[in-house]
């Protein structure tokens, strides 16, 4: 909304010091000085209103920047110069809004004037600045407008280590883009064991399979827990915003990121509502973890679930405790018996196809990360069936979210 | 012109138009007065019809409450309607078309 400004103000107590003696004295000319201060105000506010409406339409961005696909955490230097026409007898100003997940400040700048300034790009994925503001005011009034669909260029930001962030010499990337990995970089070996059929040729050690004419492969150390599944809860339309989802998406590729990293691979699963997307399972390859991940965003919900708690909750209601009196453990037991034949009779697809999904991964831990907005049966299918298999279950999801039975640790992201 | 001194010149002479206590004479210098008070006139006939017609209201009517509620009540359906174009704005800026 539009601000007055210290004059304005002033003018204003005027008014109101005419109207009340006006009042006092009755006076027609002290009224009509009342009144006509309070037209200006309105005037004043209404051309202020129209001028600076007709700037802000008219408004142009040409925003420039060094590199649109860079590695994370690299500097890169943007050039803003925005035109606009500019209404008489107001003061412009613009700030360029760096992307959510960008470090740096962009400098205030009249139209016409190029502004230049550096931003460091944080975290892996897709981004787009986050608009200008446009700051405007005369000697009545004053008014800062957020314009967010000046937002172009989009940026395309690679984790360090990822193939494209250390690509070769033709990949457009200067030196500083490159980040080469030192040879003794990476886990070191925890042990041997016998080859199995799927495992990586590459982690054949030759010299123990020569020496026990069995082939061996080496394990690495930070393997001893298997390679977790990441399981990715997409947020339905209605409840997106951008910029949450934006930082959320970031926070989830760094996440599989950092799990092919440290841990040799992961396992991927999206999901919405009662709804596989897409299913990685057992991948080493960032690329590919990547490109499971792009094109997310927001869903509408196609297959809700309506809070049902899926056949693994109603079979563990159903174990209900004996009782103590003859007719209340004769009660509970038929009780249990209903919720038997209800638990065996309820199917649920969703749940099915998790259970095959974590069958097919043989993972022992599963990393939920979600927004947890909304109807949240789903992860409680998803965090029940894990937990049949026994695996331990970590939920990452914003602060004040409730924690779902069976969740053995929650983080904040 | 300072603001601060145009200022005073405005508390001046809305003295002086009440200190005259005839409602034409006191419009006349109402216009003039908030004339000197302002850099860029465009648009200041639409202030001057409007004042004028407030002045008429006020001799017309002969109470002097009654045209000060009444434009009370302007005034609050003018901040109504700014509301709305920023609103509609606001909305703009954000990326609805």
């Amino acid at each position: 909304m539009i601000r007055p400004t210290r004059t304005t103000g002033g003018v204003a107590a005027l008014g109101l010091a005419l109207a009340a003696v006006a009042i006092l004295i009755e006076s027609p000319a002290a009224a009509l000085g009342a009144g006509s201060l309070g037209l200006f105000i309105l005037w004043r506010a209404g051309r202020f209103d129209r001028d600076f409406r007709a700037l802000a339409t008219s408004l142009t961005v040409n925003r420039e920047v060094g590199r649109t696909i860079l590695r994370q955490g690299a500097a890169v230097t943007v050039r803003v110069r925005v035109d606009c026409t500019h209404p008489p007898g107001m003061e412009v100003r613009v700030r360029d809004i760096p992307p959510a997940v960008a470090t740096g400040e962009a400098p205030l700048c009249r139209p016409g004037e190029t502004g230049v300034y550096t931003i460091r790009i944080m975290a892996p994925g897709r981004t787009t600045f986050g608009g200008v503001t446009l700051s405007a005011r005369d000697p009545y009034f004053s008014h800062d407008l957020r314009i967010r669909h000046l937002n172009a260029p989009g940026l395309r930001v690679f984790p360090v280590g990822s193939a494209m962030a250390s690509g070769g010499t033709d990949s457009g990337m200067r030196d500083l883009e490159v980040d080469r990995r030192a040879a003794l970089d990476g886990p070191s070996v925890r042990g041997f064991r016998l080859y199995r059929m799927g495992d990586d040729p590459g982690r054949i050690d030759w010299k123990i399979s020569a020496k026990h004419n069995a082939f061996y492969v080496r394990e690495l150390t930070g393997l001893q827990g298997g390679t977790p599944l990441v399981a990715v809860d997409l947020p339905t339309r209605e409840e997106n915003d951008s910029e949450v989802f934006t930082r959320y998406s970031m926070v989830v590729t760094d996440a599989v990121e950092e799990a092919i990293e440290s841990r040799a691979g992961c396992s991927l699963l999206v999901i919405a509502g009662g709804e596989i997307l897409r299913f990685l399972p057992g991948t080493e390859d960032v690329g590919e973890a990547f490109a499971a991940l792009s094109g997310l965003a927001p869903i509408e919900p196609r297959v809700p679930l309506y809070r049902a708690p899926g056949p693994a909750v109603l079979a563990a209601r159903a174990r209900l405790p004996g009782g103590e009196g003859g007719l209340e453990k004769a009660f509970l037991a038929r009780l249990g018996g209903v919720l038997t034949v209800f638990a065996r009779e309820s199917r649920s697809p969703f749940a099915d196809a998790v259970k095959e999904a974590l069958a097919w991964v043989d993972a022992t831990e599963i990393h939920i990360y979600t927004l947890a907005r909304g109807d949240v049966s789903h992860l409680g299918q998803l965090v029940r069936q894990a937990k049949t298999r026994g695996m331990r279950v970590v939920v990452f999801a914003p602060a004040g979210t409730p924690i779902l039975p069976g969740v053995d640790a929650v983080e904040v992201i | 012109m300072e603001a601060d001194q145009r200022f005073l010149i405005l508390c001046g002479g809305e003295i002086l138009a009440v200190a005259v206590g005839n409602l034409a004479v006191a419009l006349i210098l109402q216009i003039l007065i908030l004339a000197v008070f302002l850099d860029d006139r465009r648009g200041y006939p639409v202030f001057i019809a409007a004042a004028a017609l407030y002045a008429a209201a006020v001799a017309i009517s002969g109470h002097i409450l009654l045209p000060l509620l009444a434009l009370g009540v302007a005034l609050g359906c003018g901040y109504l309607a700014l509301t709305l174009y920023d609103y509609r704005l606001t909305l703009w800026a954000g990326g609805a078309t």
